[in-house]
């Protein structure tokens, strides 16, 4: 094992003096080990549970190690940090935080060769570059207290409704949440939130008053199961995954006025330690076992399209098949976008 | 007898139930502008006593009274005394004048006066020229006066002092033992003086307390404690004394104005003496006390009549006195001798001691066995 | 004697000399000594706080971008953009009144405590004082979770006030200023009683007694006396409250609700959220030049009141 590293860091250094871009595969495909970095929490215990443990087992020789990371924004600056010397393989990944990185050429390309399972991804959500696939994907909910809402609201005007004054947690942005709801809103008001955001902005200050919390704690589902907030942003598979724990004291649902794509990349990490255990990784979270055991254990979609769910995860997950209503919120714009907003809100939209 | 400033009646403390009181049912009155040493060793109750005057500490039982006014319970603030601590309790974020004029602010005496009276008490203690200086930029002494003038500055009742000479070092307690008395003299402020120091208390008070156990063994005057202690345990602590245990035999007629007889004694051991005591003592066994000086010592023999005869033991030379242990019977006695008197003795010599009559004082109190051996 | 001594004295005079020069190498040698011993926590001090200092200070020159990408430059943009925003002037005012409300609260409610256990005589006094500083033996996250738990809209204070009839709708304690300073005093309380313990020096009973004797009320004497000699401890508590206030991250994170934008929490934001480093880099400076200027009040005053 220790040869291993030793031989496979030497490869690297070989690499790394001859300034090739191609460090075609480092180390053995089938064992020695990999560095992935992605989310913490609840994240981390079931996509252990649900796929690194079977990868385990089917490789025994690879070993995995996971370095969490509450938000992509702590992992993207994680990566810039090694830069000149990664320590990581692969990292799993909000999507407008992976495109940052593949701009930034932090990731390398991916391709069936390395990855057959690739080739199962659907078409739109390969990069079309060749970057990391999109590994599963979610969407932005709203959560509710089940006793306040015995039938799940309709809308998000809900949010505006007096009645709950004082009881609305909204994760203000950076968080994708408010973010998402920034653009929501746009579009509820009929704007295009990629010329103005004006309309929102005056919509959101009515609601800002009512708002317990923009960054609630422990997080926007526990407080809800508290009942120290009885409605709230919150992501569909987390919630649904709280909403089991809670014996359904909270729920999850899509308003009518549609929702945004939370999506997931998985990422090889350019001039990797071990990219050749790396891709074999990648690959196995691919697979439709990988794909199904994880929707099963957190309410992800999968990305690829020979995973078969049974019937009542299918219900729980976001569709992907376009039968939900979903308000476009382009990666390149919200990287641009991601600051101004933030300011906005700041600013002008959160109360003292 | 005048009324008296300040009278104690059956003070007593008691820090906690079931232990010894500090202060035992104490009874003392002390004269307007009279300097009254509070003298003991320590842990005698002459600090607890002090501070319960002051207001500081509640007595468990008795009374004070200052001016034929009660004031066991009226609350230190009220009481109108100066006092001046062991640390001298200067105020560290205030100047020397700041200090001085603290109890006169309290009593919201006009600035116009206070800044006068002030300075009238800084010149009493001859630091005038350092009214605006930090007290903690003043030597001990320095100290010492500010602490005392700023007892004095308010014309207090009673002054009380608590072993106010004990930081400083031996010369300065010499001249600032003067200066206080001077100053007490001239302002006539009645003063309870707490020390441990017999020297301090003799030179300065008009009365002494000698305590012990939380009682006053004596009260009196600084001749009285040291020529006529009632006790042995006054005797022993004021002074030096030798004890020499006699059987008073018979009365030899008056002495004095003040009704004391002489006596005959026998000291067993030693043969029949002289000795002067309280009159109607015959009869008993009593302790004489003689003081080392008042014993008169002969290296030859037959300077005095039936002198008694024995060894020098030990020979102590201090320039001023030479002080020498004679072995006589089966009892070491101290002596005195000038220095100047011709030939040093050396241990070993024979030397032959005797003493007048007035010099053996016969303790009023009689020589309990158990106790003599316990002292 | 006196004969002896003159022919005695030059010889004592050049061993004196001697003594001095050998006391010089003595100091000399005492000296590397002491460099040698400091050397180690020098070497650690320069690794873990000169060199990522400098690298802050050196960050904040650099240029940021809203995709997280760092340029390496020279430019003072990241100190003119918050220097000349109205936004971050009010958050840095806010960081200080924070700070200000935090400190003078804190020590508002520590010096009772303090008081007692710095005059107490009791045998119990070292157990008083460990009782007072235990808080310290529990993270500051875990006590402002408790804090949330406490001031939250279903919490003790509310359920309480509810049950009691006081109040319709729950108090908000929390998620705003509020609930930030309850947290933040009760988290510092531990800090300010021991600045204020081993500032109460001159404090003696004393002096309070001297006070009394010479006229004063109890009430006096606390103005006069026991007051003025504790303020060089309560200026050190509020001191040491207040920076950890300004710099604290945590509290102000979890029962601010996002709502209370303080200096720590914007560099967090800068740093973690939008991965601007370099802006986030220049705040800290800012924060620290705050520190800098308090500290250099804190002296001036120290050294007024006599501390």
């Amino acid at each position: 094992m220790a040869a291993m590293a030793a031989l496979s860091s030497a490869v690297l250094v070989l690499s790394g003096c001859g300034g090739g871009s191609e460090a075609a595969s480092s180390g053995s495909a089938t064992s020695g080990e990999v560095n992935l970095i992605a989310y913490s929490g609840v994240w981390q215990d079931q996509y252990t549970a649900a796929v690194i443990e079977p990868f385990k087992a089917k490789y025994p020789d690879i070993k995995i190690n996971y370095a969490s990371k509450r938000s992509s924004a702590e992992m993207l600056s994680a990566l810039q940090g090694q830069k000149n010397n990664p320590a990581t393989d692969v990292a799993i990944m909000d999507n407008s935080v992976s495109t940052t990185g593949n701009k930034q050429g932090l990731f390398e390309k991916i391709d069936t060769d390395g990855v057959p399972n690739l080739a199962n991804v659907q078409e739109k959500f390969r990069d079309k570059e060749g970057y990391g696939p999109v590994a599963m994907l979610d969407a932005v909910g709203l959560v509710y207290d089940t006793a306040t809402f015995p039938e799940a609201p309709k809308s998000w005007k809900v949010l505006w409704d007096p009645a709950y004054a004082g009881k609305i947690n909204v994760n203000a942005p950076p968080s994708l949440l408010g973010l998402s709801l920034t653009a929501i809103t746009s579009k509820m008001e009929g704007e295009d939130y990629a010329q103005s955001i004006d309309s929102a902005v005056e919509r959101l200050k009515e609601m800002a008053p009512g708002v317990q919390t923009f960054a609630p704690n422990p997080d926007e589902y526990q407080n809800v199961i508290t009942g120290q907030t009885v409605l709230g942003l919150g992501q569909n598979a987390r919630g649904q995954f709280y909403s089991d724990q809670s014996n359904k004291k909270m729920g999850v649902t899509f308003p009518e006025e549609g929702t945004v794509y939370q999506i997931n990349t998985i990422n090889l990490v350019k001039d990797a330690p071990h990219t050749a255990a790396a891709k074999t990784f990648v690959d196995y979270a691919l697979s439709a076992e990988a794909q199904t055991a994880f929707a099963k254990a957190l309410f992800y979609a999968p990305s690829v399209t020979n995973a078969e769910l049974p019937a009542d995860v299918k219900d729980r997950v976001v569709p992907t098949d376009g039968s939900l209503n979903i308000v476009p919120l382009d990666v390149e714009f919200l990287s641009s976008a991601r600051d101004k907003w933030t300011d906005t809100w700041k600013r002008q939209i959160i109360t003292k | 007898m005048t009324e008296s400033k300040l009278s104690i009646v059956d003070l007593t403390k008691r820090y906690a139930a079931g232990l010894e009181p500090a202060v035992d049912r104490l009874n003392m009155e002390v004269e307007e502008g009279h300097l009254v040493a509070l003298l003991g060793p320590s842990g005698c109750g002459k600090t607890t006593t002090l501070r319960m005057v002051a207001g500081l500490m509640d007595p468990t039982a008795g009374s004070i009274v200052v001016d034929g006014k009660e004031i066991t319970h009226t609350p230190v603030n009220k009481r109108g005394m100066g006092m001046v601590f062991q640390s001298y309790a200067l105020f560290p974020h205030m100047n020397v004048e700041q200090n001085v004029a603290f109890g006169l602010e309290m009593r919201q005496v006009p600035k116009a006066e206070q800044k006068a009276r002030v300075a009238a008490a800084l010149d009493m203690v001859q630091l005038g020229h350092l009214s605006k200086r930090q007290t903690k930029e003043l030597s001990g002494g320095q100290q010492q006066r500010i602490a005392l003038a700023r007892a004095l500055v308010v014309e207090p009742t009673l002054l009380l002092l608590d072993e106010p000479l004990s930081n400083l070092d031996a010369k300065l307690r010499e001249t600032m033992r003067t200066e206080i008395r001077s100053i007490q003299q001239r302002t006539r402020a009645t003063t309870l003086f707490v020390t441990h120091d017999q020297d301090e208390a003799l030179d300065m008070a008009d009365r002494i307390a000698v305590m012990n156990g939380g009682l006053i063994e004596q009260f009196g005057s600084p001749t009285e404690v040291y020529e006529r202690p009632r006790t042995h345990f006054v005797a022993n602590f004021i002074g030096q004394a030798n004890f020499l245990t006699a059987r008073v035999c018979t009365e030899a007629g008056r002495a004095n104005l003040a009704g004391e007889s002489y006596y005959k004694v026998d000291v067993e051991g030693l043969g029949q003496f002289g000795a002067i005591g309280t009159a109607g003592l015959s009869g008993s066994t009593h302790e004489l006390v003689i003081r080392p000086h008042r014993l008169s010592v002969s290296l030859q023999p037959g300077a005095a009549q039936a002198p008694l005869a024995g060894t020098i033991e030990r020979v102590s030379y201090t320039g001023d006195a030479l002080s020498v242990a004679v072995r006589v019977g089966g009892q070491q006695l101290q002596a005195q001798m000038l220095t100047s008197s011709g030939d040093l003795p050396r241990v070993g010599d024979a030397a032959y001691l005797s003493w007048a009559p007035d010099d053996a004082y016969i303790l009023p109190t009689p020589a309990v066995p158990e106790r003599a051996a316990a002292a | 004697m006196t004969l002896l001594q003159t022919p005695v004295a030059p010889e004592k005079r050049s061993q004196a000399r001697d003594e001095g020069k050998l006391e010089k190498a003595t100091a000399r040698r005492n000296r590397r000594t002491y460099l040698a011993l400091l050397l180690p926590g020098l070497l650690g001090l320069l690794v873990s706080f000169v060199f990522p200092l400098a690298y802050m200070v050196r960050m904040s020159f650099n240029q940021g971008s809203p995709d997280g990408v760092i340029v390496e430059t020279f430019t003072l943009d990241t100190y003119i953009q918050p220097l000349t925003d109205p936004y971050y002037w009010r958050v840095t005012l806010d960081t200080f009144q924070m700070g200000v409300t935090v400190g003078i609260l804190c020590v508002l409610v520590s010096y009772p405590v303090a008081l007692f256990l710095a005059r107490s005589t009791s045998k119990w006094r070292g157990l008083l004082i460990a009782i007072a500083i235990a808080p310290l033996l529990t993270s500051a996250v875990v006590r402002t979770y408790g804090w949330m738990v406490i001031l939250g809209t279903n919490g003790l204070i509310n359920s309480s006030l509810d049950g009691l009839g006081l109040i319709d709708t729950p108090l908000k304690l929390t998620n705003n200023m509020t609930g930030v300073a309850i947290g933040l005093v009760e988290i510092f309380m531990p800090y300010a009683i021991l600045a204020m313990i081993s500032g109460f020096g001159r404090l003696s009973p004393q002096l309070e007694e001297a006070a009394g004797s010479l006229g004063a009320s109890k009430f006096k004497v606390f103005t006069r006396v026991t007051l003025p000699l504790c303020l060089p401890g309560l200026l050190t508590a509020f001191l040491l409250v207040f920076v950890l206030s300004i710099s604290t991250f945590i509290t102000p994170r979890l029962l601010g609700g996002g709502s209370v934008q303080v200096l720590a929490t914007e560099i967090y934001d800068q740093t973690t959220g939008l991965l601007n480093w370099p802006f986030a880099a220049a705040l800290s400076v800012i924060l620290l030049v705050l520190f800098g200027l308090i500290i250099a009040v804190y002296q001036r005053l120290t050294k007024k009141i006599g501390g």
